[in-house]
């Protein structure tokens, strides 16, 4: 799922344009890491709570997982980003998170806000099984109501069917 | 006579394209200006100019009807206020209308006005119906939708929805930033008002039959849940105790009931209360999701939205949840259903392939019909009559818009809105 996130980045970064800023927001490139003099790592800088969701995101490869059609399972690649999304979680126990689902604009919208608490929970239940306790989690569906890509081309379609983990302060 | 003249003309000139139009000719329904028994000062103007206004707005309701033609008063004759009564039938069966409407407007001692409506057979000479109405000068169009509405029952046997109010979301900003406000105008797109700031993404306003409640879904307490406010006070709570999400509110024809659905330890299924949330029962317990519920007129029975058999189908059951069934095997995704409040009919949005579409199907599951040929139409709701649907339009670009289309098809008519607009609903009334 990763390598299809990436091959429709790819696209959209072929498209050029005005596509270019959601792509590389698709690409979640990780922050390189700060080396100091003998390759000596820099003590951390303090960390933001901005910092901690991009730290997640660079240790899980993505804070969002994407379904095909329809449905809610979570194929090969959602699985393992949300298997290292458990291990971030479990190693920050204090951080509370809130899973988004979300649908695609071909759904009315009451099925879409169903559907998109369906995918919410699909992740929340998967990491519950990875051993993050649930008090640790939330969910939430936005339905239709906060695409992550304009217009309606197969492609957006697929970027919109997503859950997204989301820390909350 | 020269008046009198133009009239014909024009009736000659018209009733071609209407008959060649449609099966039935349409019936000639002429609307001259009310009469006032004396023409007095009001807030809203004179009341001989409001008689000619109010014959105004009833012949633009009824031009929307495509088995009525109207002649408005600016080709009728004018007659004296005696003859809102007792009209002239012999001047006007020259005229080749079967159908006279008049009326009088009359200034109260107590600053409001009388406005009362006649509707005359012309060929057998007799009144076949009347209203009358006190208002204040400000609302004298609301008695004129009402007027219209009399006339379109008489005529047609059916209920009029001209003194109606129509439920909307306003949309504005960007696609993933939408600004939501839950709005309410006149059918005729006056008395337009906002009765939610923005702050919070609203969804799905459903009006109460009677028209003084609406239910509607905010995000604002965390989760989707439903709302409800009341128009005249604006007093706004939640419906539900608790924190689960509930969604696609709809209450029963009588406005005793209110169906929705909830989420309940992550299964989506529909539920009924009474209006003011109280009663709470479940009514479907299947591991898939339940959804998008709505009374039939007598409140017997309920259409919803179920993914049951793996995709999105329309089932009927009975109200207390029992007999469940499925009714759409066209070979789509159906869902939003919606039955018609005549009770012949269900509206549902189709989903296939990558296009949204309005269509028709009968209770039984026989008849499917696809209305619109839309990139993305969804949300049908009903017009009084049964014969018209309202429902969401988005062009390729993604704009949304209000639009109306004929239960017989043909090309939808927008429906104009300050912003973009999007989940409306024709109300089964006028406001109160």
């Amino acid at each position: 799922m990763m390598r299809r996130t990436i091959l429709a980045a790819a696209a959209l970064l072929a498209l050029g344009g005005g596509s270019t800023l959601a792509a590389a927001q698709l690409l979640r490139v990780p922050p390189l890491l700060q080396v100091g003099p003998r390759g000596i790592p820099l003590p951390p800088a303090p960390i933001t709570f901005e910092g901690l969701q991009a730290d997640m995101v660079a240790k899980s490869g993505s804070d969002t997982v994407f379904f095909a059609g329809s449905g809610y399972g979570l194929d090969a690649a959602a699985q393992a980003t949300l298997t290292a999304q458990a291990r971030w979680l479990l190693a920050n126990p204090a951080m509370r998170a809130r899973i988004e689902g979300h649908a695609d604009d071909r759904s009315p919208r009451d099925y879409a806000l169903a559907i998109g608490e369906r995918r919410a929970n699909a992740v929340r239940d998967f990491l519950v099984l990875q051993g993050v306790p649930a008090e640790q989690l939330t969910i939430l569906s936005w339905g239709k109501e906060r695409p992550s890509v304009a217009g309606s081309s197969e492609m957006a379609l697929a970027l919109n069917r997503r859950a997204s983990t989301v820390l909350m302060r | 006579m020269t008046i009198k003249l133009r009239f014909c003309a024009l009736l000659l000139a018209m009733l071609p394209t209407i008959a060649t139009a449609q099966d039935k000719p349409a019936i000639v329904v002429a609307v001259p200006p009310l009469a006032t028994p004396k023409n007095v000062t009001t807030a809203a103007g004179d009341t001989g100019l409001i008689g000619r206004y109010v014959a105004d707005v009833i012949t633009s309701d009824l031009r929307s009807s495509p088995e009525l033609m109207p002649i408005g008063p600016e080709n009728a004759r004018i007659y004296p206020y005696p003859e809102a009564t007792a009209p002239s039938f012999s001047q006007w069966r020259t005229t080749g209308a079967k159908t006279l409407v008049t009326g009088f407007v009359q200034a109260r001692s107590d600053g409001r006005l009388t406005i009362a409506c006649y509707v005359h057979d012309i060929p057998g000479a007799r009144e076949i119906a009347r209203k009358g109405f006190v208002v204040t000068p400000a609302e004298w169009r609301r008695a004129a939708h009402r007027c219209s509405d009399a006339v379109y029952t008489q005529l047609t046997g059916r209920p009029g929805s001209f003194d109606s109010q129509i439920a909307y979301v306003a949309e504005s900003g960007t696609r993933n930033a939408r600004v939501k406000r839950i709005s309410v105008m006149d059918s005729d797109g006056t008395s337009h008002r906002y009765l939610t700031a923005g702050e919070a993404t609203v969804l799905t306003p459903r009006l109460s039959p009677d028209g003084d409640r609406l239910a509607y879904v905010s995000f604002a307490g965390g989760q989707p849940q439903l709302r409800l406010v009341d128009l005249a006070s604006n007093e706004d709570r939640p419906l539900l105790p608790g924190n689960a999400m509930s969604f696609a509110p709809r209450f029963s024809a009588d406005g005793t009931r209110i169906l929705f659905a909830m989420s309940a330890g992550g299964n989506t299924d529909v539920y009924v209360a009474n209006a003011d949330g109280s009663a709470l029962q479940r009514l479907t317990s299947t591991p898939g999701i339940d959804t998008a519920p709505s009374f039939s007129p007598d409140g017997r029975q309920i259409v919803f939205e179920s993914d049951r058999s793996g995709s999105e189908q329309l089932y009927v059951m009975n109200a207390d949840g029992s007999d469940q069934r499925r009714i759409s095997f066209g070979g789509a995704r159906y869902g939003s259903p919606v039955w018609s409040p005549d009770g012949d009919r269900i509206a549902f949005t189709r989903i296939a392939g990558n296009t949204l579409s309005i269509g028709v199907i009968s209770p039984s599951g026989t008849g499917e019909r696809v209305l619109t040929q839309g990139v993305a139409d969804e949300g049908p709701s009903w017009a009084a009559n049964s014969r018209e649907l309202l429902f969401q339009h988005s062009d390729p670009s993604g704009r949304t818009g209000l639009s109306v289309v004929s239960v017989d098809g043909g090309t939808p008519r927008p429906i104009a809105t300050p912003q973009e607009g999007s989940d409306p609903e024709w109300s089964a009334g006028g406001a109160k």
